[in-house]
């Protein structure tokens, strides 16, 4: 992934997010692609989407799953490609608050 | 749009909606309410030839279904030996014109469900492709594409002796009560060899056109329902390839995610792809699947195993009263 983790993920305009239960459906109005997340799916986008920097939404995934460090960047890191791919984030670099 | 002339009017009423028409429709009479109003008009050829003089239209000049958003914000759509449909930008109009090859009820089946399907939508009223049946005064819906088997497993309720209470397009409401479907036309839509095993009225059914061997089948008063009735579940029906390995009937819960999908998927209106539609679409059907069990049901399409087809639906509904 070529996101910096001190970088801000912000949802892409058109984009429309709701929680379903513990799961996650999503539809992209300019592709007029429709999406469903798993709940884990779910967390790991509102985290993303509500944190002040990727880092920070991975310390409190960290805190929240029993998953190793590693296991946790790599699969944050493809979530992060996943939604970048189906334009359904933006990365903010301009706010980037410095890296912990 | 030009304006027909005017004349004698009917009120109708079906969906949930209230309808006026220059012609009379085979509809249950206007009783009053109606959260939405379509006028239906009839119109010459030479009105849709000038509405559509520059229509930039979205399928082949050769396809047999012709479907174009036009410069004042109405559509038109039209099927080749079926009649061809005005649908002002605002949604409470549509204007008609039936083909002279077709029947009258075959016009007005398409008129009431595919046509009109594009006025609801307009009017933020959001079609599910759904039959629905009535099991102890509760709707249970099944929810598929074309030729997934709705109408036909309908049919085997209604030779159970329960009411339908629409077939194909259905509306549903959310209210505080919970969501209600409403009813639809008292016709059901058969292939003859299942109105032959299930319907009781073979001389009043009129087919649907020369290209297939559905037929229109109305129904009696004792076999359709014509007030709204709770919803209580929605089976998702499996397409009829994936259901061909099924030996027996088997229904699984959907996950709420797949639930939503699977209603974005059952809607009856696919041409509309606005933003603001696909936004209504998305908090409608999330909605919905909050609120409503939805599950797969598969099933050998072998019409000698739709009853127990019917009986699997009927312990699921009652293992939910339980």
């Amino acid at each position: 992934m070529a996101v910096a983790f001190g970088a801000r993920v912000s949802v892409a305009p058109d984009v429309m997010f709701r929680l379903v239960g513990d799961e996650g459906v999503l539809v992209n109005l300019t592709t007029e692609r429709y999406l469903g997340l798993n709940p884990v799916g779910a967390r790991m986008w509102s985290v993303l989407s509500s944190a002040s920097s990727i880092h920070a939404a991975y310390n409190q995934l960290l805190g929240e799953y029993e998953v190793g460090a590693v296991q946790l960047r790599t699969d944050v890191e493809e979530f992060i490609d996943q939604l970048l791919a189906q334009k359904l984030i933006q990365i903010d670099r301009q706010n980037t608050p410095p890296q912990a | 749009m030009t304006e027909p002339e005017t004349g004698e009017r009917y009120r109708y009423g079906v969906y949930g909606i209230a309808i006026t028409s220059d012609t009379r429709l085979p509809l249950p009479e206007y009783a009053g309410g109606g959260f939405a109003q379509v006028e239906c008009l009839t119109a010459p050829a030479s009105v849709f030839l000038t509405a559509t003089r520059d229509a930039r239209f979205d399928s082949a000049p050769d396809s047999w279904y012709q479907y174009a958003v036009l410069q004042d914000g109405s559509t038109y759509v039209r099927w080749d030996s079926v009649g061809e449909f005005l649908v002002s930008a605002n949604g409470r109009q549509l204007v008609c014109r039936r083909a002279e090859e077709s029947s009258d009820e075959s016009f007005q089946v398409y008129m009431l469900a595919q046509a009109l399907s594009f006025a609801l939508v307009t009017q933020g009223v959001e079609p599910l492709h759904a039959t629905v049946v009535v099991v102890d005064g509760r709707a249970v819906a099944f929810l598929g594409g074309h030729s997934f088997g709705k109408s036909t497993l309908a049919a085997c309720f209604l030779d159970g002796g329960y009411r339908q209470l629409t077939d194909d397009l259905l509306v549903v409401k959310t209210s505080c009560d919970g969501v209600v479907a409403y009813p639809g036309a008292p016709r059901i839509k058969l292939f003859s060899k299942v109105a032959n095993r299930f319907t009781p009225y073979p001389m009043a059914r009129v087919r649907m056109n020369g290209g297939t061997d559905k037929h229109i089948v109305p129904l009696e008063e004792q076999s359709s329902c014509a007030i709204p009735v709770k919803l209580e579940a929605i089976y998702s029906l499996a397409a009829p390839r994936d259901a061909c390995r099924t030996t027996s009937a088997s229904i699984e819960p959907l996950s709420r995610r797949e639930a939503f999908l699977a209603l974005v998927k059952g809607t009856f209106n696919r041409r509309v792809v606005s933003q603001e539609r696909l936004a209504r679409q998305f908090s409608a059907m999330a909605g919905l699947a909050d609120l409503i069990p939805v599950k797969t049901l598969s099933y050998p399409r072998m019409l000698d195993r739709l009853p127990e087809v019917r009986d699997a639906v009927l312990a699921d509904h009652a293992q939910r009263l339980d």
